[in-house]
């Protein structure tokens, strides 16, 4: 999408390097994330898709031995800067998990999860419309309005991935990360989940990893290519997958490797 | 001689394993094809060779004793012996044959005797005899049997199916034996005592039952008062209640500093160090409780002006608690590390803290866990003996002043059971009565803890 025909720019990162330990996991990533557009990582298991995915809510703190150095600028803030306090932070970047990975409550508590611990709702009535409109966003309230306080594990897998999708913008997130969402579904929620990702591009900015190179031509505006830790190519997804630069681009997607 | 036997049945067993696979090795070598692996022969004969060795060993150890009795006494029937009498000649004649006998030698018992071990080696070379000829005999049926296509896996199997299941009967049968005596124990102590008095009396006084001489006849009358076991089923919860009270909350704020702050290398140091506690004996807590906690608690309580026992349930509950604390943080502490990562990485990434993420996400999905090593604790703590023998008093007071002393269940079965008793005296059966009430608080308490535990689990995933 453009604005007066220049691309607006969401999340800006410069020269990111990750390392396990010892090990180094990304080499000097720079990639610009455009805004209100799905933006598809894709690369073959182990080229750190994933690893970059979870720089840019910074939950690589997480795992004790993960450094992560470089800039990832997102409204002209690096968030790997001391002064970034990591609460908004995630705030303001959701994130969809591969498994889906519902809290043991019910289905109205997963999705006031969040309200809550960012004292979003003052009064119930507030919460139950956060709640309301977070499902209807994810396509799911029509399926449990009426069970909205049976546990949320009780749900089948492609509804319980939803579920976390509804979880992740009931907090009005700028930007979702979604890693392999549908890895876990059969094809009929996976189409169900792609419908969904199509729409709720209006109102945030989608970066999605996936192994899928059919779906991420179906779903992503750019995508960016992943191996062994660096970044090869990245620009639209119709240039990507018709007219590759790279000569690794092009094996990976017709399927020569990976 | 048993042992001489033994040993020479486990050669046989293994000569006869060696051989067996030497068969298969041997029909194998003449390609054909066996229907099992060669240890599997060798394990066949080496069963066809425990299996008889086993009958006739029980065969022997429960008709040999009440075979040889018979011929010994049958020298004294028609003499108008009492059957108690028969039984005494029978032990004395034992005796003596063994060369303990103290008492008076006389010249029929000396005869029994000669006559008893003369009997006891003829069963004992017969034995032998039978048992090496049985198992000869089988094994080589068993030897001649085996061909390329006999079935010899499908008995070895089934003959280690058998063998895990009677160690598991064993276990069983054990409990349900212990079940048993505590009943027939209990209906005796309630012959006695009305169950009513029992349940709501509120005086404990077994001592007074040692007053009876036991030649004089029952008389119920006369333990009215003495077994009413409320004040002592009350300090058994209340000092129960003082350990949780200390284990419940140290144990749980551990537990989870262990599963989510400490970094790995405090773990592997701190937990271990916590278990410890675990494997520290009772009877050390109980004197640790008797003879440090006990007196310091009375010095402070008198510096204050208060007036504390120097045996109170405070010393022995908050002790016990302490014992208590590696168990509720140790499993509480692999519960909430069993909680699945992604939990966790989903509430981070909702932005929650971590303190907001261990309550709101973490300690509800370990909750079942989590009680169940609560309830666990329960009944360490009710059925824990030794510190509240050492540190809490024996008298039975009926208070809920912790400061004073209190006894418990399980400290008052250790008071009536030690010294002096005669079976079939009430104030013996008592302890029993306490056992079987114990047993029962216990059970309760476990199943209430299964069924907990059962309801959460389907919310666990």
């Amino acid at each position: 999408m453009k604005k007066n025909g220049v691309k607006m720019i969401k999340i800006n990162s410069k020269n990111v390097d990750v390392f396990y330990g010892k090990k180094q996991a990304l080499f000097n990533i720079n990639l610009d994330i455009e805004e209100n557009q799905v933006t598809a990582l894709i690369g073959p298991s182990g080229c750190g898709k994933s690893t970059f995915l979870r720089c840019l809510n910074r939950m690589n703190d997480v795992i004790d031995i993960c450094r992560v150095k470089g800039q990832i600028i997102i409204n002209d803030f690096d968030i790997n800067d001391k002064s970034c306090d990591v609460v908004r932070l995630r705030e303001k970047i959701g994130m969809v998990f591969q498994k889906p990975n519902p809290f043991p409550k019910t289905i109205y508590e997963n999705i006031s999860y969040g309200p809550t611990i960012h004292g979003m709702a003052q009064s119930k009535n507030e919460m139950d419309e956060i709640v309301e409109t977070s499902l209807k966003k994810a396509a799911l309230w029509e399926e449990v309005k009426d069970r909205l306080h049976e546990p949320g594990t009780g749900l089948s897998g492609g509804q319980q991935q939803r579920l976390c999708i509804a979880r992740a913008i009931s907090v009005k997130p700028e930007v979702i990360l979604m890693d392999e969402p549908c890895s876990a579904l059969d094809p009929i929620a996976t189409a169900q989940i792609e419908e969904l990702i199509d729409e709720l591009k209006k109102d945030h900015t989608i970066i999605i990893v996936t192994h899928s190179m059919a779906q991420a031509a179906r779903v992503s505006q750019n995508t960016g290519f992943f191996h062994l830790g660096e970044l090869i190519e990245h620009g639209s997804t119709d240039k990507i997958f018709k007219n590759p630069e790279n000569k690794k681009t092009q094996d990976y997607i017709t399927g020569r490797f990976g | 001689m048993n042992l001489i036997l033994f040993t020479f049945i486990v050669l046989l067993g293994f000569t006869s394993y060696y051989f067996g696979r030497r068969k298969a090795y041997t029909i194998q070598s003449t390609n054909k094809r066996l229907t099992a692996l060669p240890q599997f022969y060798g394990y066949y004969l080496a069963i066809w060779c425990a299996i008889p060795a086993f009958i006739i060993f029980s065969l022997w150890a429960i008709f040999e004793p009440t075979i040889v009795k018979l011929l010994i006494l049958s020298d004294y029937s028609n003499q108008g012996y009492l059957d108690d009498e028969l039984n005494l000649i029978y032990e004395k004649t034992k005796a003596l044959s063994r060369g303990q006998f103290t008492g008076e030698i006389t010249p029929f018992i000396e005869a029994s005797a000669e006559k008893y071990l003369s009997l006891r080696s003829i069963a004992q070379s017969s034995k032998a005899v039978i048992l090496l000829s049985i198992i000869i005999a089988s094994v080589a049926y068993a030897y001649k049997k085996i061909s390329s296509n006999s079935r010899t896996r499908e008995p070895v199997e089934k003959f280690l199916k058998a063998v895990l299941f009677t160690a598991s009967l064993a276990a069983i049968l054990t409990t349900v034996g212990i079940v048993f005596s505590l009943i027939f124990q209990t209906i005796d102590f309630f012959k006695v005592i009305p169950l009513f008095d029992f349940v709501f009396g509120t005086h404990w006084y077994p001592a007074k039952a040692f007053v009876r001489d036991s030649s004089e006849a029952l008389d119920p009358t006369m333990y009215s008062d003495t077994f009413g076991a409320v004040p002592i089923f009350a300090g058994t919860f209340f000092i129960a209640f003082i350990a949780m009270c200390v284990a419940i909350p140290i144990g749980l704020m551990s537990g989870i500093y262990l599963a989510e702050y400490a970094s790995v290398k405090v773990r592997q140091y701190a937990k271990p160090l916590i278990e410890i506690l675990a494997g520290i004996p009772t009877v050390v807590y109980g004197f640790f409780a008797a003879l440090t906690v006990g007196p310091f608690l009375k010095e402070i309580g008198n510096s204050m002006g208060l007036d504390v026992s120097a045996e109170s349930a405070l010393a022995a509950g908050g002790v016990m608690g302490i014992m208590i604390i590696p168990f509720i943080s140790s499993l509480s502490d692999d519960v909430i590390t069993s909680v699945p990562q992604s939990l966790r990485d989903g509430s981070y990434a909702m932005g929650a803290t971590k303190s907001e993420t261990i309550k709101k996400v973490i300690f509800p999905a370990a909750l079942p866990g989590i009680v169940g090593s609560i309830l666990l604790g329960v009944s360490r703590a009710i059925g824990e003996t030794m510190i509240v023998v050492m540190a809490s008093g024996l008298a039975a007071n009926l208070t809920l002043n912790p400061l004073e002393s209190t006894s418990t269940i399980t400290a008052q079965i250790v008071v009536i059971l030690i010294g002096d008793q005669a079976f079939g005296d009430p104030k013996t059966q008592a302890a029993f009565a306490l056992g079987m009430s114990l047993f029962l608080v216990t059970l309760c308490l476990n199943i209430v803890a299964l069924r907990v535990v059962k309801k959460y689990r389907e919310k666990y995933e």
